[in-house]
C-alpha cells in the first residue's frame, strides 16, 4: 500500500496548512475590525478640521501660507508609499506598487524629479529589486498606526516643502472604502488642496486672527491626512489577508475532500483485492 | 435652560462627548468661559486643563489644538490631550 501511505502524508501535510490559514484569517478578521474602528474613530477630528479649515480659508489668505503655495514650476516632488511589512495578503501590496508605478512614470513623463519614501517591507524590497533608490524606508509602522508616526512620516517632507526643496508630496496608500473594496490610490497632501465649504459661512470671533489660526490648522491637516491614510492602508492589509486566508482555507477543503476520496478508493480496493485472493486461494483448497 | 455639547477629539480618538452647561478651555492667551448661546467662536489652545461644568467629567489636560463654538456645540480639537 506505498500509493495510501503516500496520500496519508499528503492529507495530513494539507490539514496543518488549512489549520494555519484557518487561524490567519481569524486572527486578520479581529485585527481588521480593530483597524476598522480606527478608521471610524479618526473621522471626528478630520471633520472638524476641515470644516473649520474650509470656514476660515480665503483665496486671499492662501497667498501667505507655504502650505498653500502652488509651484508655478514644480521640479522636485516626493512620493510616500505605504505598503505593508508582511506577506500573505493576496494582491494587495502588488496593486498599491502597480498604481505607484503608474505614478511615477505620470510624474516623471512631466520632467519631475520624483524622490521616493517608502513604508512597509514589501514596498521596500519591490524598489530595492528594481534597484531604484529610496529616500528613506521605514518597517518600524505596524498594526497600530499612531498620530505620532504619522507625524514622523510627513513632518521632515513638510518642512522641505516649506523650504521650497520639494514642490509637492503624493501619498500611494490603499483607500478603505469597505471591506471588498480598497482600491489603491494616490492622493496629493501637499500642496494643501482647501476643502470646500459646506453652507454659508459663518460670522466667527476669531482670536487670534484667522491667519494665525489657519498657519496652527494646516500642518494638523496634512499629519491628519496621512494617519488617515496609514489606518486605512492596515485595515486594508487585514481585510485583504482575511480573504486571501478565507480562500486558501477553502482551497485546502476542497483538496482535502479529493484527497480522502482517492485514500479511501485505494483502501477500499486494496480489501477487496485480498479478499478474492483469500478466496481465490480457500477454493483451491477445497476444490 | 439649554446645554452645550461638548466634543474632545484628538486625531485617534473622540476623548470625550457630552453635555455641560459651562465650558472653561485654556486658550492660547488665557482661559475662556463658554456658557451656552456663546456666539461662534473659533480659538486657539494653550497648554492646560479644560473644566466642564455641570457634569461628571474626567479632567482633561490639552497641549495646543483648537477650540470651535458653534450652536452651543463646543469642539476642542487637538493632537495632545489626556483624560484623568
Amino acid at each position: 500500500m506505498a500509493k495510501g501511505r503516500e496520500l496519508r502524508g499528503r492529507i495530513k501535510s494539507v490539514e496543518n496548512t488549512k489549520k494555519i490559514t484557518k487561524t490567519m484569517e481569524m486572527v486578520a478578521t479581529s485585527k481588521m475590525k480593530r483597524a476598522q474602528d480606527r478608521v471610524a474613530a479618526a473621522r471626528p477630528f478630520a471633520n472638524a478640521l476641515s470644516e473649520v479649515i474650509a470656514d476660515l480659508y480665503t483665496a486671499e489668505l492662501a497667498e501667505q501660507y507655504p502650505l498653500l503655495r502652488q509651484p508655478a514650476a514644480p521640479k522636485k516632488v516626493a512620493v510616500l508609499l505605504l505598503t505593508t511589512n508582511r506577506g500573505l495578503c493576496g494582491a494587495f501590496n502588488a496593486n498599491i506598487l502597480k498604481e505607484t508605478r503608474a505614478l511615477l512614470k505620470r510624474l516623471e513623463g512631466q520632467g519631475l524629479e520624483v524622490e521616493m519614501h517608502v513604508a512597509g517591507r514589501k514596498g521596500i524590497g519591490y524598489f530595492k529589486y528594481l534597484g531604484r533608490p529610496l529616500a528613506t524606508q521605514r518597517t518600524d509602522l505596524g498594526d497600530k498606526p499612531t498620530a505620532a508616526d504619522a507625524a514622523s512620516l510627513v513632518d521632515d517632507l513638510m518642512a522641505r516643502f516649506i523650504s521650497g526643496q520639494l514642490d509637492g508630496v503624493y501619498v500611494v496608500y490603499a483607500k478603505f472604502n469597505s471591506v471588498l473594496s480598497t482600491p489603491p490610490t494616490t492622493e496629493r497632501v501637499l500642496p494643501v488642496t482647501p476643502p470646500a465649504r459646506k453652507g454659508p459661512a459663518r460670522d466667527y470671533l476669531l482670536s487670534p486672527g484667522p491667519e494665525a489660526i489657519l498657519g496652527e490648522l494646516l500642518p494638523l491637516a496634512v499629519r491628519n491626512a496621512v494617519y488617515r491614510q496609514l489606518v486605512e492602508t492596515v485595515a486594508g492589509e487585514q481585510g485583504a489577508r482575511r480573504t486571501a486566508m478565507k480562500a486558501a482555507t477553502d482551497n485546502a477543503t476542497d483538496l482535502l475532500g479529493n484527497l480522502r476520496r482517492t485514500y479511501n478508493r485505494a483502501r477500499q480496493a486494496q480489501i477487496t483485492q485480498e479478499i478474492a485472493e483469500i478466496v481465490g486461494g480457500a477454493s483451491a483448497l477445497a476444490g | 435652560m439649554a446645554m452645550l455639547r461638548l466634543a474632545v477629539v484628538s486625531p485617534e480618538k473622540t476623548l470625550y462627548e457630552g453635555e455641560a452647561s459651562q465650558v472653561v478651555v485654556p486658550a492660547f492667551d488665557g482661559e475662556v468661559g463658554i456658557l451656552p448661546g456663546h456666539a461662534p467662536l473659533m480659538t486657539l489652545l494653550g497648554k492646560g486643563t479644560l473644566r466642564i461644568g455641570g457634569a461628571t467629567a474626567p479632567a482633561i489636560t490639552v497641549d495646543g489644538g483648537f477650540l470651535q463654538v458653534v450652536d452651543n456645540v463646543v469642539r476642542v480639537v487637538t493632537e495632545r490631550a489626556t483624560i484623568g
